[in-house]
């Protein structure tokens, strides 16, 4: 296959957009914090934009990928914290613990749910995460529902000072990395074989299988790309930024719920949708957090409601009706 | 005294199992009509709770006179998101009527929240007890039992002996058939929808005599899942088959939970809820219509 630049100029608002957001956060006093947040939510909304912009199914497991990343992070750093000489090795470590935890997951989860339909593979996902913090609680696996605390090893291995970057700037600019990595295969995906077949499985499924394209072998494809995705992030933005890990909280459905708005709201199986969605969502939760706090979902699930039946293409969706044909046409997608 | 318990424990989880079915028919009554699933169930679970609490806590009246209430207030609300949301997205993608369901969900679980706060609440209506000598029923389960498997002969006559019920089942069968033949399609499904919201917030406040602690905004999620594994032990689609769902999840639930008990060094109670999730994903995977039925 040649490689032609002119397919990858999409990617350039989207770079520029996190780019931006490094910048600002760096060098601006006291942004760090919101750039931290609107990342991961834009990364949140990137990651699992491959899986329902794509396909079109709604995993509303996808918060347990999250969560089982988290796991591998603290697995590698708690289980390797005592050998000599890794260093920040451990790190990496983690993160191939995260991915690896995360596409095994995905995989036992797809090899049943992917067989289902719509709405039957709606009700098999709402459970996985539910159905996997139970299992961690019940039989008492990986410390059960006390969790893992994991501060100290971090101090041990890389000091007090180091540990202390690694948490508060380290993680959001890897939160980051992780964003623009999922863009990037967004945009791969989009560019190939396999994001035609996705397209064709999305608009009809029954006309896809009778055109000869295995549509279950592409929707596992996307279905572990995210997951895998969300695994890394899982293990950057929670385990590396806040050293612990409790059932309850990663294996949250409300995380699902924001990354679910987050796509929806920017335009779902667009590659600038979920920057557009995190911002939108990332700026206005933080600033109803100050306004009203604890009423977020308050606002947002009427919005969810608005969205879905008077604008289903999302921002993007209609800007993209506004810009067609002029020159900025081939830099939004 | 094994044997003992687990009897014990399988005749309370027939009695729940009841009120897990009938709480399990507007669910399955939503998807056998209009092909939504509505993924915010366990939400309009929650109001019939609180509609239960609030009855009795501060106006002490007693649940069972809450149970029409319940249904009143669980049309209206059916038929608000009916006309406001669930209408426009019917010819749309499953993944809209999906959100917006989800959505709705939310929205209930934030407005109770809003009004009541979000620590757990209970109330306490002391009306005696029967000794059955391997376990102690309460007599408000027994009510809650007995109501359960009342509204479910009830709607069984109304489907079969009234007009709208005939309207109703004809839809089910087939829709475009229906509306050649003079069937209001529309006014069936907004029917439908109002109904079946209407049950599962009756359901509630019949959830709350078995259990009357716990109440809360988020005690909804737990009761979607269950639901969805019940509707699914009875081919989603039908009203009746979820409510024998309902009892074979009930005896299931509390037989595996007395098993659980007996592995020394875990969590039975969070072990359950696990087996109910991998329940769920046996059946669509072996029997995606349900053991009921043949076909």
């Amino acid at each position: 296959m040649r490689f032609r630049p002119g397919k990858y100029l999409p990617l350039l608002p989207v770079w520029a957009a996190y780019l931006a957001m490094f910048l600002v956060g760096k060098y601006m006093p006291g942004m760090w914090e919101l750039v931290a947040m609107l990342a991961f939510y834009c990364a949140l909304g990137q990651a699992f934009n491959v899986f329902l912009g794509m396909t079109g199914y709604v995993d509303f497991g996808y918060v347990a990928f999250l969560g089982v990343g988290t796991y591998g992070m603290a697995l590698g750093i708690t289980r390797f914290a005592h050998v000599d000489g890794i260093g920040f090795g451990i790190i990496v470590i983690g993160l191939v613990l995260a991915v690896v935890m995360a596409t095994l997951l995905s995989l036992a989860v797809g090899a049943v749910a992917l067989r289902l339909r719509g709405a039957y593979f709606a009700i098999a996902t709402i459970g996985v995460n539910e159905g996997f913090r139970y299992l961690i609680e019940g039989a008492r696996i990986w410390n059960g529902s006390e969790g893992m605390i994991f501060m100290g090893e971090l101090n041990d291995v890389f000091g007090r000072q180091v540990a202390s970057v690694l948490s508060t700037f380290w993680a959001d600019v890897f939160v980051l990395v992780i964003a623009a990595l999922a863009a990037l295969v967004t945009l791969i995906y989009m560019r190939s074989k396999i994001g035609y077949a996705l397209t064709a499985l999305r608009e009809d499924e029954d006309a896809a299988k009778v055109m000869g394209i295995n549509v279950t072998k592409f929707k596992i494809i996307a279905f572990i790309t995210s997951a895998s995705l969300a695994g890394l992030l899982g293990a950057a933005a929670w385990a590396l930024k806040t050293p612990y890990v409790f059932p309850p909280e990663v294996f949250e459905i409300h995380y699902t719920v924001e990354a679910i708005i987050i796509v929806l709201l920017g335009g779902a199986g667009t590659l600038i949708g979920p920057i557009v969605g995190g911002l939108i969502y990332g700026i206005s939760k933080y600033y109803l957090a100050i306004i009203l706090p604890g009423f977020q979902l308050l606002i947002f699930a009427p919005i969810i409601i608005v969205i879905i039946v008077m604008f289903p293409e999302g921002v993007v969706g209609m800007v993209k009706d506004k810009i067609r044909g002029t020159a900025l046409d081939k830099y939004i997608l | 005294m094994f044997l003992e318990q687990l009897i014990g424990n399988l005749l309370q989880g027939l009695v729940l199992g009841a009120i897990y079915g009938m709480a399990t028919m507007g669910l399955s009554l939503i998807f056998g009509v209009l092909k939504v699933v509505n993924v915010g169930h366990g939400a309009f679970i929650m109001v019939g709770a609180f509609i239960a609490l609030w009855m009795f806590n501060a106006l002490g009246i007693i649940p069972i006179l809450a149970i029409p209430v319940a249904l009143v207030v669980g049309l209206g609300l059916g038929f608000i998101f009916y006309y406001s949301a669930i209408r426009k997205l019917l010819s749309g993608p499953e993944l809209a009527s999906l959100l917006a369901t989800f959505s709705m969900g939310v929205l209930l679980e934030e407005v109770i929240k809003l009004i009541f706060g979000s620590e757990f609440r209970g109330y306490n209506w002391p009306v005696g007890k029967i000794d059955l000598g391997v376990t102690v029923l309460p007599m408000t389960k027994l009510y809650a039992c007995v109501g359960s498997i009342l509204v479910a002969v009830l709607l069984y006559i109304w489907f079969r002996k009234t007009r709208a019920g005939s309207a109703m089942r004809s839809v089910v069968e087939d829709s475009a058939g229906a509306r050649v033949c003079g069937v209001n399609v529309g006014g069936v499904y907004a029917l439908s929808f109002a109904l079946g919201i209407g049950l599962t917030v009756v359901s509630g406040v019949l959830l709350t005599m078995f259990i009357p602690v716990g109440i809360n905004p988020y005690m909804g999620g737990g009761y979607t899942l269950k639901a969805f594994v019940i509707a699914v032990l009875g081919g989603l689609a039908s009203p009746y088959g979820a409510f024998f769902g309902g009892v074979v999840f009930g005896l299931l639930e509390n037989g595996s939970y007395t098993l659980f008990a007996l592995i020394p060094n875990v969590e039975p109670f969070a072990l359950t809820r696990f087996f109910s999730f991998v329940m769920l994903l046996v059946i669509l995977l072996i029997r995606p219509t349900g053991l009921l039925r043949t076909k």
